[in-house]
């Protein structure tokens, strides 16, 4: 049964005069990962921050597990992969996270298998040995993403997970994820919406300190109507539309970039709509790309109005 | 208290202690320290012992050191440990401040800190770093005064108990001496952003506190009751007692390690990480 995690109420934070955070009220369930989405400034780093404790906050109220953030009971069942953060130059990658796991409560000998697990988990295993200093930008994150995972957490608290790694990584980092996720909850803010579109259910948009929840999939099938986004390889746009809006059951059709289309159509005139759309391509000698059931996350939370 | 306090601050006293024998900037600490106390031992302990030995009873060199303020070198039992007391309440205060500087302030620019307090409380943190530190120049004064008592052992193999015993008063009185130091810079390490401007407000602080202090006092007498709280406060008056009359004073930087810890940690709890 799932059960709240973070309980968020009226939560504000403001630094400098500025506000950054305006009464936010969340609930966070343990369950799938949820992702953290926003625009740069919007507060995605602040809020993470006071959740991970490293920040107070101004008014308002937030518990995880029923504690304050920060608090010696979370320490353990909390970790994060804080923006920016780097390990302490002066000592191996080794020997800092063995210190971490040994500050979690593991034995030595235990400290020294989770090092070296975690560091296997980001294929970082060669590198325990090194210091920070010689690694790349990439490996760092990756150290500091292993570092997140030492000890199974119940929650993990990841800010901007993926930016600067290769696809390789940004794989092997999804599929510890998705491999964790299970007993893990994961909070992941990212820009990356595509990512945050394969791994997450629930996604939290927030917009200038203004928190909003989205649950991806939730109204689909409620919803009179659904959507098809149709990547198409390059062809005459207007044609398309125009032959399109022919097939029987569909409401709209909407061209917000090149070569990429929208198409909202009726379920109860047309249930596989999708089938009709690769038949009218395959008559017109249209080549595409990619066809997605629904709307694409980046549609669905900035340009939904549109 | 938390159960897991304790386990933490020895757990980061033990990293502290890695820090100094296995991080090159440790290393460049330890042989700054063992080259200093080399020429101490070798030119300053070992000849003034030996002045100070032959002249000790004369009145010439009794007035020559009331003048240059060094008089209670001649009350020492063992001329050695008096030369020893003498630097070491200059030596050890600064070779602290410069040491102590970055308990945790380039791991809170770096964010290094963001990973610690995931897993430890701040107190455990602020603490663990204070008492790590402490420990280091506990060893340290040590073997400072391992050597020392060594070089008196080597000149009056005799003189082996009495030196032990007043060895132990040095040592327990430049412990005392050294721990608002280290809590005045673990407090201006919570605040500043760099181990070089921890440094930069503790000499501001000497150089400058007292004397605002004492103008202001002019005003209102009780204020110069605020002088006490200044590291290092009772360093000269400390500079005239011998072995374990020392201790006497050594309320004043007890008293000082309490408020500025305190101070400490109410900014460790307030700091934004």
């Amino acid at each position: 049964m799932n059960y709240p995690i973070i309980k968020c109420h009226d939560l504000s934070y403001n630094y400098s005069g500025k506000t950054a955070l305006s009464n936010i009220s969340f609930v966070c369930e343990s369950a799938e990962p949820i992702g953290l989405v926003g625009p740069n400034g919007a507060g995605k780093s602040t809020l993470l921050s006071i959740l991970c404790g490293f920040l107070p906050t101004t008014s308002g109220s937030v518990t995880i597990f029923d504690h304050q953030p920060g608090a010696s009971a979370l320490n353990g069942r909390v970790s994060a992969l804080p923006q920016d953060a780097q390990l302490d130059p002066a000592f191996s990658i080794g020997e800092q996270l063995r210190f971490y796991a040994r500050l979690q409560g593991l034995s030595t000998q235990q400290a020294r298998l989770e090092t070296g697990r975690v560091l296997e988990a980001v294929a970082l295993k060669d590198v325990i040995k090194e210091k920070p200093a010689t690694l790349s930008h990439g490996m760092a994150k990756r150290a500091a993403i292993a570092q997140a995972l030492i000890g199974k957490p119940e929650l993990i608290l990841l800010d901007e997970p993926t930016a600067g790694l290769d696809p390789v990584n940004t794989r092997k980092i999804r599929s510890i994820i998705a491999e964790l996720s299970p007993t893990t909850t994961f909070i992941i803010s990212s820009h990356d919406l595509a990512e945050l579109g394969r791994l997450c259910q629930q996604v939290l948009l927030l917009d200038k300190g203004v928190m909003s929840t989205m649950q991806l999939n939730a109204s689909a099938n409620i919803s009179p109507t659904r959507f098809i986004t149709l990547q198409m390889q390059p062809c005459p746009a207007a044609d398309v539309m125009a032959k399109f809006k022919q097939i029987a059951g569909i409401v709209q059709i909407t061209n917000p970039q090149k070569n990429e289309f929208i198409i909202e159509y009726k379920t109860a005139i047309e249930p596989k709509m999708d089938l009709k759309i690769i038949m009218c391509m395959s008559d017109n000698n249209w080549q595409y790309r990619q066809l997605i059931q629904g709307k694409t996350l980046e549609e669905k939370l900035f340009f939904a109005e549109q | 208290m938390n159960p897991g306090f304790l386990r933490h601050l020895a757990l980061i006293c033990q990293f502290e202690l890695k820090r100094l024998f296995t991080t090159r900037k440790g290393l460049l600490y330890l042989i700054t320290f063992a080259v200093i106390w080399y020429f101490i031992l070798l030119y300053p302990i070992r000849f003034a012992s030996d002045f100070l030995g032959q002249q000790q009873n004369t009145s010439e060199s009794n007035s020559f050191f009331q003048f240059i303020g060094f008089g209670a070198l001649l009350n020492w039992k063992i001329p050695e440990l008096g030369v020893y007391w003498h630097f070491s309440l200059i030596l050890f205060p600064l070779l602290t401040v410069m040491s102590s500087a970055d308990q945790t302030c380039s791991d809170r620019e770096r964010g290094t800190l963001r990973f610690l307090c995931l897993r430890v409380s701040r107190d455990s943190l602020f603490f663990g770093r204070f008492c790590g530190i402490m420990l280091t120049q506990t060893l340290l004064i040590g073997a400072s005064l391992l050597s020392t008592v060594a070089l008196i052992t080597f000149r009056d193999a005799t003189m082996l108990p009495v030196a032990c015993n007043n060895a132990l008063a040095i040592f327990i009185n430049l412990i005392i001496a050294l721990l608002p130091f280290t809590a005045m810079m673990a407090a201006l390490s919570a605040t500043v952003q760099s181990a070089r401007q921890a440094t930069t407000w503790a000499i501001l602080i000497w150089s400058f506190l007292a004397g605002i202090i004492t103008i202001l006092s002019s005003y209102l007498p009780a204020l110069n009751n605020l002088k006490f709280l200044i590291p290092g406060y009772q360093m000269s008056a400390l500079s005239q007692l011998t072995e374990w009359q020392a201790l006497q004073l050594a309320y004043i930087p007890l008293l000082q390690t309490l408020v500025l810890l305190t101070l400490g940690r109410w900014i460790m709890q307030r700091q934004s990480l």
